[in-house]
């Protein structure tokens, strides 16, 4: 791939996964087209349908589920009182399930930010430096003009974080297409960078009055986003969220972008062939997946933190990413598993204090999900007949 | 201000960088063999937590430290070799193996830590001691040499470079693909390991969540930094542990500049040298590309 110039334009090859002959981003991965042993035969299916899918995922679920349950009870406590106390801290009642979508809600736009990045071929792990981008656009924007009419505040807020997490995918997007950095590395380097900015800024500019702790002021209420329902913190973020996967579902199946963005995830050689201009469908791919990000920032900001701290971002964009994975990088699925993930952030903080079982039990859950649903996808391609011995 | 530059001050910061640099040169050195066999290890942050905690584990239950160094290799490649079956056999998709596998990593040893030390009632935060020589100091830099000569001195270093750039042709040539690549995967997660116990066994004798604190990813940075080169490594972990020595000084002086931007440091000059190394870059060609036999 080095130095591969077509009519003076320079590939942004690098970073993305090496196109298979019509294979979608994900899918260009698998061991050869098949090998035996014994009686068996292990080949790769010709055509790989929903419902392959469907049953490895679940396979793999419950795999990762009886590991986690063996992890549990090698440690000396149950399993199932593990697993009931999780559920219950989730979905058991109205307000724990409430609580549940207001995790979700910000795992829902970074999942999409990842799942539009993804379905191009475009490896932005940024999504994390995204967020911060975000938030501190909307900062900007409340310190500035915070005592505008608050529709109008609003709004400049939300555009200011789609625009601050805009800017910053582009930069690893435009080094991708100028100079073919890898984004992946880029953008990795960017999560830091950024956030060693939005600490200067919290010990210093923006520093509330009287502290040393590194945090801004916290905001007035007019500038909270509204919440649905008395006793319960799920506020219009949610909405704004579902809106979102809605938008990208639509952008990615029924706009002209999007057919270009999954060509480009398909195959990037056969997209530039067929005239589609890669650099250009590669930045707003960046430019589309950072505002999600960035727009995240806003609505936990808006939504829950009012004020601005490190600790705001806790691994969101991060999860994201294994979210969007999870959801096989379809927009409405991010909904389904940024739901699930928000369940287990949530219903984790009641199972430690029921049960006293540590909450990073989480952590190991969601490696495990991710590392068995990640062989699972591998493995739905596949299937194992019994051959005859040719002797 | 004129106090900041005295001898002693700067004394203190070169000891500081050499020990700042230890975890960070023995982690990217592994990470460099790891990546010259083709594959791209993004857990590097999740195997030295693990490597961190398991060699803490150790220590702690049997009170030897060396056995303690022993469970931290061990804990690092247990990650590496799930790495190594995800990726060389299955052939997962690097990147996100490896953000699974950070994941776990940080999961795993946190877990285990809080079951183990945090259940109810007890609040004593358990120690142990630390290594009196710095043998991990010596070990990172020694196997700096070792790497050179392996990766570029040596018939199966050499080989496995050729796995990192051109699979087709080893596979032609009969050179195996699966088994060097499986063992740069797992030396690199044996190396992440001890980098990890650095932190733990080496200076601290603690074990916390955050113990790794964004190490993994530097060490990542000065992979690439280095341009894929074992005495590029060398030079970016000193210059990064250096700057990050720099950075404590100026924190405890009364030096009017954001200690911020010597950490950030590091990082904007990894994504310079990705830009600029690109024309003369020594990265493996097929770094994340995954090899299928007869196919492409």
């Amino acid at each position: 791939m080095n130095g591969e110039v077509m009519n003076g334009e320079v590939m942004p090859d690098e970073g993305r996964p090496p196109p298979g002959p019509m294979e979608e981003p994900l899918r260009s991965d698998g061991p050869s087209k098949s090998f035996r042993t014994g009686a068996w035969r292990v080949e790769k299916r010709l055509v790989v349908r929903p419902r392959h899918e469907f049953a490895a995922l679940a396979a793999a679920l419950v795999v990762a589920i009886l590991i986690v349950a063996g992890l549990v009870n090698a440690l000396g406590k149950s399993p199932t009182a593990s697993f009931a106390a999780l559920y219950d801290g989730a979905f058991g009642s109205r307000e724990s399930a409430l609580e549940t979508l207001v995790q979700a809600t910000p795992l829902i736009l970074t999942g999409l930010a990842a799942a539009v990045a993804f379905r191009a071929g475009v490896w932005n792990i940024g999504a994390e430096g995204q967020f911060f981008a975000g938030i501190m656009g909307t900062w900007f924007v409340y310190d500035q003009w915070g005592s505008l009419w608050p529709p109008l505040l609003f709004v400049l807020m939300f555009v200011a974080a789609a625009i601050g997490g805009t800017l910053w995918a582009m930069i690893a997007g435009g080094l991708l297409v100028r100079y073919r950095t890898n984004v992946i590395l880029s953008t990795v380097m960017l999560n830091f960078v950024i956030l060693y900015v939005l600490s200067y800024l919290l010990g210093g500019p923006w520093q509330a009055p009287n502290t040393f702790y590194y945090q801004t002021a916290r905001m007035v209420d007019s500038a909270f986003l509204p919440r649905f329902l008395t006793g319960s913190r799920l506020h219009w973020g949610f909405a704004i969220a579902i809106v979102a996967a809605a938008v990208v579902y639509w952008l990615i199946r029924r706009t002209t972008l999007g057919y270009e963005i999954r060509a480009l995830g398909i195959n990037s050689v056969a997209a530039r062939y067929k005239g589609i201009r890669v650099g250009t469908v590669t930045l707003l791919t960046m430019a589309i997946s950072g505002a999600l990000a960035g727009i995240a920032g806003a609505v936990e900001l808006l939504g829950i933190h009012h004020r601005v701290q490190v600790e705001i971002a806790e691994g969101i964009g991060f999860t994201g990413i294994i979210i969007a994975l999870v959801a096989r990088l379809h927009p409405l699925g991010v909904i389904v598993a940024a739901i699930a993930f928000g369940a287990l952030v949530n219903g984790s903080t009641a199972m430690q204090y029921q049960t006293g079982i540590p909450k990073a039990l989480v952590l190991v859950i969601e490696g495990t999900t991710l590392a068995l649903v990640l062989i699972a996808s591998v493995a739905s391609r596949y299937r194992v007949r019994r051959v005859k011995s040719h002797g | 201000m004129d106090e900041f530059f005295t001898g002693a001050v700067f004394l203190g910061i070169l000891l500081a960088t050499l020990r700042i640099a230890t975890p960070l040169l023995l982690a990217a050195l592994g990470e460099l063999v790891c990546e010259s066999s083709g594959v791209l290890n993004l857990s590097l942050e999740g195997t030295m937590t693990m490597g961190a905690f398991t060699g803490f584990y150790i220590a702690n239950e049997t009170g030897n430290l060396f056995l303690g160094l022993v469970a931290a290799a061990v804990g690092g490649m247990f990650l590496a070799l799930i790495m190594a079956l995800m990726t060389v056999t299955v052939k997962v998709n690097q990147v996100v193996a490896g953000l699974a596998l950070n994941i776990l990593g940080l999961g795993l040893a946190f877990f285990w830590y809080r079951s183990v030390y945090e259940a109810e009632g007890s609040v004593a935060i358990p120690t142990v001691e630390t290594l009196s020589t710095p043998w991990l100091t010596y070990l990172a830099f020694f196997m700096v040499p070792v790497v050179w000569i392996f990766l570029y001195r040596t018939k199966y270093g050499l080989e496995l470079r050729s796995v990192g750039h051109n699979p087709e042709a080893c596979d032609m040539r009969g050179v195996g693909i699966v088994s060097r690549q499986y063992v740069a995967v797992l030396f690199g997660g044996m190396m992440a390991g001890l980098a990890g116990s650095f932190l733990s066994l080496g200076s601290t004798g603690l074990f916390f969540p955050d113990i790794i604190s964004g190490r993994g990813w530097i060490a990542l940075a000065i992979v690439i930094f280095g341009n894929w080169r074992a005495t590029w490594v060398l030079v970016g972990s000193l210059l990064f542990g250096f700057l990050e020595a720099t950075q404590l000084s100026l924190q405890a002086s009364d030096v009017e500049l954001p200690y911020q931007l010597l950490l950030a440091l590091p990082f904007v000059l990894t994504i310079v040298a990705l830009v600029f190394n690109q024309s003369r870059s020594s990265a493996p060609i097929s770094l994340t590309v995954p090899y299928h036999r007869g196919e492409r």
